[in-house]
C-alpha cells in the first residue's frame, strides 16, 4: 500500500508536513492530531491533490509522487474529503454514479450494497445532494467512495459534525466494510476515543510533524494525549 | 419586412450565443466575458476568407470557426486553471485584442472602412434572407436540443461536478483541466459558427460590430432567463432583444424626436430588470434545472420514513 519516506508536502512553496515516514499496510491506519496538525494535508497528499515537495511516496511499490489526482481512483484509491465532499447540484444517485466506473463489479450491484449500508440514501436518491443534512451528506460521500471499489479508502474526519449516536453507526460500518471487503483505510480523526476502538495503528501529528506511530495494542490514551501536546 | 427578418435572424444568433454561454458558465462554471471576440473571429474570419480568398461561404464559416475554437483552446490552456476572476479578465482582454487587431490590420480586415459585401448563399433565389433565417433557426434549435441532451449525459454531470467542486471531481478520476479545455474550445468554436453565419446578415463588416456590448447583452439575457436552466438563455433573449429591439423598436408608436432616446431607455430597462431579478429571483426567471432522475417519494413505495 502507501509508503512515504521523508516526505514533505504543503501548499505552494510552504511546507506543512515535514519529513514524514510511514507505511500503510492492510489495516485501519488512524491519523490523529489537533486542529491544524496536518491531517487533511496528509490525506490530500496521498490523494495526490497536493504536491510531494521532497522525499518519496509510493503505492504498491510504484512511485506516485508526481501522479495526478485523477489517476488515483484507477490505482484503487478513494478519497473522502473533510468538507465539501458532495456535489450539491447533482442528485444523490448522480453523486453515487459519478465515480463508480472503476472496479469490475456492476454499478447496480455496488449501488445495492451502498443502499444496504445507508438505507437513508436510497430514500433520498433523487434529491439534490445540496439539500441533505450534514450526516446524510457524510453517508453519501462514504457511499460514493465505496462505489469506486477501492483498495485504499482515505477518510478525512468522517465523524465531524455528526451526532454521537451516528458516529457509532458510521464507525461500525467502517469497521464492517473493512472486514467484509479487506479494504485498507486511512482515517484522519479528532475523536481519539472512537478511533482507538477500530484502528490497528495510530499516527499522531502535531504541527506537521509525526510524533507517534504505534500499534494500538501498545498504546494508551495518555501516550496520545502526550503526543498531542508536543 | 427585410429589416424584421434581419432582426429576427440576429435574435436567433443571440439565442445561440446565450445558449453556448449557458453551457460554458451555467454548466461548466467558466465565466466567458469575451463572447464577442469568439463570435467576431468567426464573423471576420468568414468575411476575409469569402471576400479575399473566394472561399465558398459555408466552407469559410467552418474554417473561421476553427479559428475561434483554436483561440478558445489556447486561452483555456493559459488561464482556465486559474481563478474565475482571471478567466473573466483574460476573456474580456482577448475580445478587446481581437477588436483592436481588426482595426489595425487594415490590409486584411479593411480596418475602420470595413469589409463587404457578403452575399446570402443560395444564388439569386427570391427570399434568400428568409431561407437563411430558417437555416439559422435550425442550427439554433439543434444547439438548444444538444445542450438539453448534454445536461442529462455523463459529460453534463461531469461538468456540473467540476463546477461544484473541481478538486473533488479530480479525486473521482476526472481529468478536469482537459475536460474544461475541450468543452471551452468546442463551444467557442460554435460561437465562431454563429459569427460566420452573422456575416451575410450584416453583409458589411465594421469593427464597431465587435464592441463589448454584444457580450453584455448575451450575459444579461442569460442571467435574466436563468443560467442554470436550459431554456433560460432563450427566454432571456426574447425578453431583452425580442421585446426591445424587435417589438418596441418596430411597432411602438414612438414620436421621431423621442426615438433617439430609445436605446438609452432600453439600457435603463435592462438595468432595472436585472436589479429586480438579482434581488428577487437570483437564479433567473426560469430558476434552476432540477436533477433529472425522479423517483416517487419513499412513502408511496411503502417504505416507512425514519423519524
Ligand atoms: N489552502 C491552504 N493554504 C495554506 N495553508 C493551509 C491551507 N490549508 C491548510 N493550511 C495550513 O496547513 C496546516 C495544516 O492544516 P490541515 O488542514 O492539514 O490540518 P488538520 O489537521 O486537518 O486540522 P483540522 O482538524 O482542523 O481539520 C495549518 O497550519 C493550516 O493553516
Ligand atoms: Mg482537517
Amino acid at each position: 500500500m502507501f509508503e512515504a519516506r521523508n516526505m514533505c508536502s504543503g501548499y505552494g512553496e510552504m511546507a506543512v508536513l515535514k519529513d514524514i515516514s510511514f507505511s500503510v499496510k492492510d489495516e485501519i491506519f488512524a491519523v490523529l492530531g489537533a486542529n491544524g496538525a496536518g491531517k487533511t494535508t496528509l490525506l490530500k497528499t496521498l490523494a495526490r491533490l497536493l504536491p510531494v515537495q521532497s522525499g518519496d511516496l509510493t503505492l504498491d511499490g510504484s512511485d506516485v509522487s508526481a501522479t495526478p489526482a485523477y489517476s488515483m481512483p484507477g490505482a484503487g484509491v478513494a478519497y473522502v474529503p473533510q468538507e465539501g465532499n458532495v456535489f450539491p447540484d447533482l442528485s444523490v444517485l448522480e453523486n453515487l454514479s459519478i465515480g463508480g466506473r472503476t472496479g469490475h463489479r456492476s454499478k447496480a450491484e455496488k449501488l445495492d450494497e451502498v443502499f444496504a449500508l445507508f438505507p437513508r440514501l436510497k430514500e433520498r436518491r433523487s434529491q439534490a445532494a445540496g439539500s441533505l443534512s450534514g450526516g446524510e451528506g457524510q453517508m453519501l460521500a462514504v457511499g460514493r467512495a465505496l462505489m469506486q471499489d477501492p483498495q485504499v479508502l482515505l477518510l478525512d474526519e468522517p465523524s465531524a459534525g455528526l451526532s454521537p449516536l451516528f458516529v457509532d453507526t458510521l464507525f461500525t460500518s467502517i469497521a464492517d466494510t473493512r472486514r467484509d471487503r479487506g479494504l485498507t483505510i486511512v482515517l484522519a480523526e479528532q475523536n481519539a476515543v472512537k478511533t482507538l476502538e477500530i484502528a490497528d495503528r495510530v499516527m499522531v501529528l502535531s504541527l506537521g510533524e509525526m510524533h507517534l506511530l504505534r500499534d494500538r495494542a501498545d498504546l494508551s490514551m495518555s501516550d496520545i494525549t502526550a503526543a498531542y501536546h508536543i | 419586412m427585410d429589416y424584421l427578418i434581419f432582426s429576427f435572424s440576429l435574435m436567433l444568433v443571440y439565442i445561440g450565443l446565450a445558449q453556448l454561454l449557458h453551457i460554458q458558465f451555467g454548466m461548466a462554471g467558466i465565466p466567458n466575458f469575451g463572447v464577442v471576440g469568439f463570435w467576431g473571429l468567426g464573423l471576420y474570419g468568414t468575411g476575409v476568407l469569402y471576400l479575399t480568398y473566394d472561399v465558398p461561404l459555408f466552407i469559410a464559416i467552418a474554417m473561421a470557426s476553427l479559428l475561434s475554437a483554436a483561440a478558445g483552446y489556447v486561452l483555456a490552456l493559459l488561464v482556465l486553471q486559474r481563478s474565475g476572476q482571471a478567466v473573466l479578465a483574460a476573456t474580456l482582454a482577448l475580445s478587446a485584442i481581437i477588436a483592436t487587431l481588426i482595426v489595425s490590420e487594415k490590409d486584411i480586415t479593411g480596418g475602420v472602412q470595413g469589409l463587404g459585401t457578403i452575399k446570402f448563399p443560395f444564388g439569386d433565389m427570391d427570399g434568400r434572407n428568409i431561407v437563411f433565417m430558417v437555416f439559422i433557426l435550425i442550427v439554433v434549435i439543434a444547439l438548444v436540443w444538444l445542450s438539453a441532451k448534454l445536461r442529462d449525459s455523463r459529460m453534463g454531470r461531469q461538468l456540473v461536478a467540476i463546477r461544484d467542486n473541481e478538486e473533488l471531481a479530480a479525486s473521482l478520476g476526472k481529468n478536469t483541466a482537459s475536460t474544461k479545455r475541450w468543452v471551452f474550445a468546442v463551444t467557442c468554436g460554435m460561437m465562431g459558427v454563429l459569427g460566420g453565419m452573422s456575416a451575410p446578415l450584416h453583409q458589411f463588416l465594421v469593427p464597431y460590430q465587435l464592441a463589448p456590448s454584444l457580450t453584455f447583452a448575451v450575459w444579461i439575457a442569460l442571467v435574466l432567463g436563468g443560467k442554470g436552466h436550459n431554456l433560460g438563455a432563450t427566454v432571456g433573449v426574447f425578453v431583452t432583444f425580442g421585446l426591445f429591439d424587435i417589438l418596441i423598436e418596430t411597432y411602438a408608436p414612438v414620436p421621431a424626436e423621442q426615438a433617439i432616446l430609445l436605446p438609452n431607455f432600453k439600457l435603463f430597462c435592462y438595468g432595472l430588470v436585472l436589479i429586480m431579478i438579482i434581488m428577487f429571483r437570483p437564479r433567473g426567471m426560469l430558476g434552476e434545472d432540477k436533477p433529472r432522475v425522479r423517483a416517487r417519494p419513499a412513502q408511496a413505495q411503502g417504505v416507512p420514513r425514519e423519524t
